[in-house]
């Protein structure tokens, strides 16, 4: 494989990254604080990509995208939010199979719920106009958009990194990775800081699926696809780490897009293969922290 | 005065010493077994189709449950091990020549030698980490099957195997199904009571604990994991035969969910309880997708409330009812800890969690 050839693979592997780090970092988040593998992340990925379809076809023109950038992710965080409040709420402190099983069960009503509001017919999404087209990068030819999401990837890192390490809110999940109940005991509303927590993650699936839609054909089921590429990703960095998370998307975004050049048909078992590995030699994942 | 009544007075099945336990009367299941050999007779032939689904997944849940419910392991893989049983009945007879017949008796070695091996790699793991690693293996298998298409046809799946003439008639496969499904389920039955099955509930009880008493808790939970896969095996191949082929879809993590939800619906803390749940799921599945499109919803929201409100399933409902029926003491083993809010404590050692 020519320089060029390898050099445009690899950067189709990190805009591939850069969604399943937007989206492994909402699964990641989720459970650092509360402890709660939420098997419906990827309902949320799904539900923001149809979302963003009907909410740029409501803003017509220039700014389409950017409203469905803005107004997708929400609307996802309030479905998290009620989801929280009316289920997951009353099984914290429960067995952790009851939780897994819940956010199971609500996959399986998110992703009724769109196809009866969707209808089976695959959708798409155009790219924004400021987005379109391709750059010339030292002979490579590389679509400008997937440029785009790589340096928004970069910003949303940055974003929950300030949040984490900078802000009270960030203090209190943090401390909530580590002691919950002593986090209640000094005053802090753990109840309402977990509501929080599941609608700032169910808003990075929807982010996810905003900026995955305009390279994908949206279908039913990629909700599934996208949670087990996330499980992927979190179990080769580590659940609950910020930094395990960036690591486990650019070995898994990477490893696909050259797995797909050298064996077409097995690019996925290769990806699988590595997460097998890395939990054999390191059962927590890389970075990942060891379950209480 | 009220202390007159004791709960002791329910403790009145003590094993006695004439009849040995396995040759006791078993009224439940002997009602379950006139049933299901009249039920074909009382339904039209489409429904016959659905009861013979019924009693795949029975003995599909009921194998899942030798994890779940007897040793509180949680795995992902485990629709792998019954699709790899699917696929010895349709490979061992496309490649070989096999009779399915033969291939049948293939699906639970197959299964079981596999989920022998993939069980070593899972089991270096615990708790939560183990369903994931187990999610890895189980993916890793399904994309096998899916990709290899010169010795598996890949995502056509196979169809068409050829039974022998005597299973043709829909009657006649029901009850080879029966009787494949009631042998399965009487030998699970008679391990889970055995002491072997004891140790693995005592694993489940408290695996910590469990291990000071010198018990390997490893070793058994790989003999567990090797039965259930063995057994998802068997369901699987009941499962080719039942549809005249295999498909990659068989081997896919969601597939798993289907034990999972079955088990829970039906209760996961009784040996009865995956059977009573394919029941209900296989017959509330057919009525809801012929009258009603989306499935997903009602089997979501049906779940979500068993899980909020009656977390031990039907079996355990009905021990309730009955209970207040009789005025006798409530079932002991409610798997529901306590709630405590906004907090959560290390996972209680109690039934069922994640490991």
């Amino acid at each position: 494989m020519s320089t060029n050839a390898l050099l445009l693979q690899i950067l189709t592997g990190l805009s591939r990254a850069a969604i399943l780090f937007i989206v492994a970092a909402g699964l990641s988040l989720v459970f650092g604080a509360m402890r709660i593998v939420n098997i419906a992340h990827g309902s949320f990925y799904m539900l923001g990509a149809f979302l963003a379809v009907t909410v740029a076809g409501a803003v017509a023109g220039p700014f389409g995208f950017v409203a469905a950038l803005v107004v997708a992710p929400l609307i996802v965080a309030v479905v998290g939010g009620v989801i929280e409040v009316s289920a997951l709420r009353r099984l914290y402190g429960k067995e952790h199979l009851l939780q897994l099983l819940a956010t199971f069960a609500v996959l399986l009503v998110l992703h009724d719920a769109v196809r009866w509001f969707y209808g089976e017919r695959p959708r798409s999404l155009r790219a924004p106009e400021f987005a379109r087209g391709s750059v010339d990068l030292a002979g490579t030819i590389y679509p400008r958009y997937g440029l785009f999401i790589i340096v928004a990837a970069l910003l949303i890192a940055g974003g929950l990194w300030a949040l984490m390490s900078r802000t009270g809110l960030g203090r209190d999940i943090r401390a909530a990775v580590s002691d919950p109940e002593m986090l209640g005991m000094v005053g802090v509303d753990v109840r309402r800081l977990f509501t929080i927590v599941f609608m700032l993650g169910a808003a990075l699936g929807g982010i996810g699926g905003v900026l995955a839609a305009p390279q994908t054909t949206l279908l039913l089921g990629m909700d599934v696809d996208i949670i087990v590429q996330s499980f992927a990703v979190v179990i080769i960095g580590g659940l609950g780490s910020l930094l395990g998370t960036a690591v486990g998307a650019v070995l898994v975004g990477v490893t696909f897009a050259l797995g797909i050049v050298w064996f077409p048909s097995a690019a996925m078992a290769i990806v699988f293969l590595v997460m097998v590995a890395v939990l054999v030699v390191r059962p927590t994942g890389l970075f990942g922290i060891p379950e209480a | 005065m009220s202390t007159t009544t004791t709960p002791t007075r329910r403790r009145s099945r003590r094993p006695s010493l004439a009849t040995p336990d396995w040759m006791r009367p078993r009224t439940g299941w002997t009602a379950a077994a006139v049933i299901a050999v009249a039920a074909p007779w009382l339904v039209d032939e489409r429904q016959v189709f659905v009861l013979m689904m019924v009693l795949i997944l029975a003995v599909f849940a009921t194998s899942y449950n030798i994890l779940l419910g007897n040793t509180g392991m949680v795995s992902f893989a485990h629709a792998s091990y019954y699709g790899v049983g699917a696929y010895a009945v349709t490979l061992s007879a496309l490649h070989l020549g096999w009779s399915p017949l033969l291939g049948m008796a293939l699906a639970p070695v197959a299964a079981g030698a596999l989920g022998y091996l993939t069980g070593l790699v899972a089991l270096r793991a615990t708790r939560l980490y183990f369903a994931l690693l187990t999610l890895a293996i189980g993916q890793l298998m399904y994309v096998v099957m899916f990709q290899w298409r010169t010795f598996t046809r890949g995502d056509d799946g196979i169809h068409g195997l050829r039974l022998p003439d005597v299973l043709g008639p829909t009657l006649n496969r029901y009850y080879f199904l029966l009787l494949l499904a009631a042998l399965a389920i009487a030998i699970m039955g008679v391990a889970m009571r055995s002491p072997f099955g004891a140790t693995l509930r005592a694993i489940r009880e408290n695996r910590d604990r469990a291990g000071f008493l010198g018990i390997k808790v490893k070793r058994y939970e790989l003999a567990a994991f090797t039965l259930g896969s063995a057994f998802a095996g068997w369901a699987g191949g009941m499962y080719a035969i039942f549809d005249r082929g295999s498909f990659p879809l068989l081997l896919h993590w969601t597939t798993s969910a289907e034990p999972i939800f079955v088990t829970l619906i039906g209760g996961m803390n009784s040996f009865a309880g995956p059977v009573v749940g394919a029941v209900i799921f296989g017959l509330l599945r057919d009525y809801v997708t012929r009258n009603f499109v989306y499935w997903g919803v009602v089997l979501g929201l049906v779940l979500l409330t068993l899980i909020l409100f009656l977390p031990g399933g039907t079996v355990e409902g009905l021990k309730r009812l009955w209970a207040r029926f009789t005025g006798g003491p409530p079932p002991e083993g409610d798997p529901a800890a306590p709630d405590h809010p906004g907090v959560d404590e290390p996972a209680p050692a109690s039934r069922g969690g994640v490991r």
